[in-house]
């Protein structure tokens, strides 16, 4: 047992802080037109590569495992929440497609230049009707010759305007696949970019597929459709607890500072109990997220057989502690919170996405319920 | 991070749960109803060693570090036993006898641990007052030495163990003038005269546990009774916080993993609209609400003990935020536990309630709620 970070990990941890206070000084990341938005994640996805971050959870990095990843997509979160979803969606989620099913010539093909950094992934997966897991695709693909040609409609894909390359989950005869899609093949659509409540800073849309042929080698593993969506939505799921932990960093860390400078009735406002014990209560959520994401994370790599349920439990938890804490943040920063440009303001507008996207909140307290009655 | 047990603790886990579920939760319910301690369970708690899991052989322990001492407090939770007899267990073992053996000379820590590892004996600690709980510094109690004697004079309120303890550690000022630094401790044994305990108070939860007044009328105790030196007693019932944010939270974890298992059981038998009562969301959402509160708590619990293992000074702020989660975030999974189980788990033989109700000290006993929210606030 050991409940602390190895100096390996508190360098590491230094280092992705510094790169990401740089790439947050040099412009906002959490605005911008798609093209902006493209240019800053492929620079900050080069200076990513520079580090260990990008190949965390892909490839075995000495004196680094879940729990460091955990803890740097705080750091990363934290700093620009926009993006970190789209270096997530691309690097983690993508790369994990890859590096998990992909067959020696695919990983040399895509995983090399992703893990430099060269090139932009997203995942296309949700669909409008079908968005529990346990539910058949109806993305469909038939195989004709040697290539493959697919249909269907998938909705809120991040980094869908501007990835290179979009994984699309669809289903081919009884089983799932994943098929790569270049960006200007022929027969994808891409919709127009999508405004949303948070995480405006990444690029979403939705997209069609009518017809889109692609070569029979650009087709990702063949799984059963449990099990393959059920590591997908896993790792997703690692994305969102990591996303929740740096909002609720930020939020909180703002709500504190402002809190013991900012005075009224000649006292700074945390003096008052109203303020200071809302604070503790933020910071016992923060710490208790923290922890059960850790251990999560590290059950993932050591006890995977656990790791489905006790990390559904950290996602539920955390994503809704950072609601509950960007909230209070608000409302401790007052006036000076809602006032748009802030980090409090923006965790608030972004910790909602944590319990709908990945396993929502429900779903998950289902999958969590059926776990507890089949092992009583 | 390593978030593993050693296979030995695993294991003893395991043993502790096989013990207790034989020789001790057959006899809770009945306990609990009449609200009567349970001698012959500890006594058996005596026997089985755990009352003196970590304190060295030779003073009639295990010399068990303190993450096997909070996993055998959280195994007589998960197997059944009830809030009132851990809880006393707890001020036995770590709030009055560890006391002794971290501050006692060597005469008595031979003349106590001993007997209170065994279970021969049992132990109270007390230091809230009818008038001095949250804010301990103001307490009243008065210690004087006259000759080679010291004569206390004072009441302790809401002392566990208190109608039944053979010794007790209790806390007076031998300064009045001071705050803190006036406050000393002082072993008590039963029958000193001049020292007599209250009838065991009536209370909502932990009722297998004895609570009540002690009452000091010129009692007279002899100055090699004094712990340590004199204005030390406030640090020393601050070093038991350490045990207080662990092995003491320990069975609340264990008793809401115990909620969690027979939850399940019961939604997966009991049927409702031609159905098991488990196939409906709302049902599984309870079930989820008590998980998720389980695996929160106890990685906060295994937190404190690891770094009281790694020989640390207690970090208060962390401690406190253990608190606070355990005793605050536990009303709604254990109300959803009781729910869950309808007019059943309104009713005493279900168990629930009876979770439910013990944990209701969490937010109350050994530091409220609001005085972890004041620790936190001053320390982040
Ligand atoms: C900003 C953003 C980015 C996203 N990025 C991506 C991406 O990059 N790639 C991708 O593939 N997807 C992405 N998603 C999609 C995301 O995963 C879905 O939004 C999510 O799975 C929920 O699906 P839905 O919105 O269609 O809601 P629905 O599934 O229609 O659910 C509506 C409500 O009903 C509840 N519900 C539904 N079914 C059940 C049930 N069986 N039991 C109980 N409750 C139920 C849900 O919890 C929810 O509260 C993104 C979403 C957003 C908002
Ligand atoms: C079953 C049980 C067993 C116990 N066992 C023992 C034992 O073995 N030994 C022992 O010494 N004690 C024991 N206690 C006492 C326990 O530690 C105290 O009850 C507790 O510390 C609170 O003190 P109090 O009851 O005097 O409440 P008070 O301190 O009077 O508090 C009343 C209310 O005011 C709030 N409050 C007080 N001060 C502040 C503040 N500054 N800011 C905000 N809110 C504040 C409190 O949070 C609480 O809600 C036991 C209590 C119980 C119920």
């Amino acid at each position: 047992m050991n409940y602390d970070f190895s100096e390996r990990e508190t360098a590491f941890f230094s280092q992705i802080d510094e790169l990401m206070q740089s790439l947050a000084e040099a412009g906002d990341s959490d605005r911008g037109d798609t093209g902006a938005v493209g240019h800053r994640l492929r620079h900050a996805l080069k200076r990513l590569a520079e580090t260990p971050y990008l190949k965390l959870g892909l490839q075995a990095q000495e004196g680094l495992d879940g729990p460091s990843l955990m803890r740097a997509m705080e750091i990363v979160s934290s700093l620009a929440p926009s993006l970190f979803l789209s270096v997530e969606m691309s690097a983690r989620v993508f790369g994990r497609i890859l590096s998990t099913w992909g067959n020696a010539e695919q990983k040399e093909r895509w995983l090399a230049p992703l893990l430099k950094g060269e090139i932009v992934g997203a995942l296309a997966l949700s669909e409008d009707s079908l968005n529990v897991e346990n539910e058949p695709l109806k993305t469909k693909a038939k195989a004709e010759g040697d290539a493959v040609v697919i249909n269907g409609r998938k909705q809120y894909v991040v980094n869908g305007p501007v990835a290179d390359w979009i994984a699309v989950a669809g289903a081919i005869e009884d089983k799932n696949a994943i098929f790569l899609i270049e960006k200007n093949a022929a027969g994808l659509r891409l919709g127009d970019r999508i405004a949303t409540v948070g995480y405006e800073g990444a690029a979403i849309c939705g997209l069609s597929l009518e017809n889109c042929r692609i070569r029979a080698d650009r087709v990702v593993g063949r799984f059963e459709p449990k099990e393959g969506l059920g590591k997908i939505r896993l790792w997703e799921n690692q994305v969102i607890v990591g996303a929740s932990l740096g909002l609720m960093k930020a939020a909180f860390e703002s709500a504190k500072d402002y809190a013991k400078s900012h005075e009224s009735g000649a006292k700074p406002v945390i003096a008052y109990q109203e303020v200071g014990f809302k604070l503790a209560e933020m910071l016992t959520l923060l710490q208790t997220s923290q922890l059960l994401a850790c251990r999560a994370a590290w059950t993932a790599e050591h006890m995977p057989e656990e790791a489905d349920s006790l990390t559904l439990c950290a996602k539920v938890f955390c994503t809704e502690a950072s609601e509950d804490v960007a909230g209070k943040a608000l409302q401790i920063l007052a006036g000076a919170g809602y006032v748009s440009g802030n980090a409090a303001e923006r965790a608030y507008r972004c910790a909602k996405y944590g319990q709908i996207a990945g396993t929502s909140t429900e779903i998950a307290r289902v999958r969590i319920g059926d776990c507890a009655l089949e092992k009583p | 991070m390593d978030f593993a047990f050693t296979k030995e603790q695993l294991m003893f886990k395991q043993e502790v749960i096989r013990f207790a579920e034989k020789e001790i939760v057959p006899r809770v319910r009945e306990h609990d109803l009449k609200e009567e301690f349970d001698f012959e369970s500890f006594r058996k708690l005596g026997e089985f060693g755990i009352l003196g899991l970590h304190f060295p052989e030779d003073l009639g322990g295990s010399g068990a570090d303190v993450i096997t001492t909070v996993l055998a407090s959280e195994a007589l939770g998960e197997a059944g036993v009830d809030g009132g007899l851990t809880l006393s267990l707890g001020a036995h073992t770590f709030l009055c006898a560890d006391t002794i053996y971290r501050h006692g000379t060597d005469e008595q820590r031979k003349k106590y641990v001993p007997k209170l590892a065994s279970g021969e004996w049992i132990g109270c600690m007390g230091l809230t007052e009818p008038n001095a709980g949250s804010d301990v510094a103001s307490l009243k109690a008065r210690a004087e030495k006259k000759g080679d004697a010291y004569v206390l004079n004072g009441n302790k309120m809401f002392i566990t163990n208190g109608p039944i303890a053979d010794v007790a550690v209790v806390y007076a000022k031998t300064n009045p003038e001071l705050k803190h630094a006036g406050i000393s401790a002082f072993i008590i044994e039963k029958g000193t005269p001049g020292f007599s305990a209250g009838p065991n108070l009536i209370k909502m939860g932990v009722r297998t546990s004895q609570t009540s007044e002690l009452i000091m009328n010129d009692c007279v105790i002899p100055a090699q009774n004094l712990l340590g030196e004199e204005g030390e007693g406030f640090n020393m019932s601050m070093q038991t916080v350490e045990w207080d944010r662990s092995a003491l939270l320990a069975p609340f974890v264990g008793a809401a993993q115990y909620m969690l298992k027979r939850c399940a059981t019961y939604a997966n038998e009991r049927e409702q609209f031609g159905r098991p009562i488990g196939k409906f969301q709302a049902v599984k959402h309870k079930l989820a609400n008590i998980r998720i509160f389980v695996e929160a708590a106890r990685t906060l619990v295994y937190r404190t003990a690891w770094c009281k293992d790694q020989g640390r000074a207690l970090n208060h702020l962390e401690a406190a935020v253990a608190k606070l989660f355990l005793g605050d975030w536990s009303l709604v999974p254990t109300n959803d536990g009781v729910v869950l189980h309808g007019g059943y788990g309104y009713c005493h033989e279900y168990d629930m309630e009876r979770i439910f109700r013990d944990g209701r000290l969490g937010p109350i006993g050994g530091g409220t709620s609001d005085i972890q929210k004041m620790i936190i606030s001053k320390l982040m």
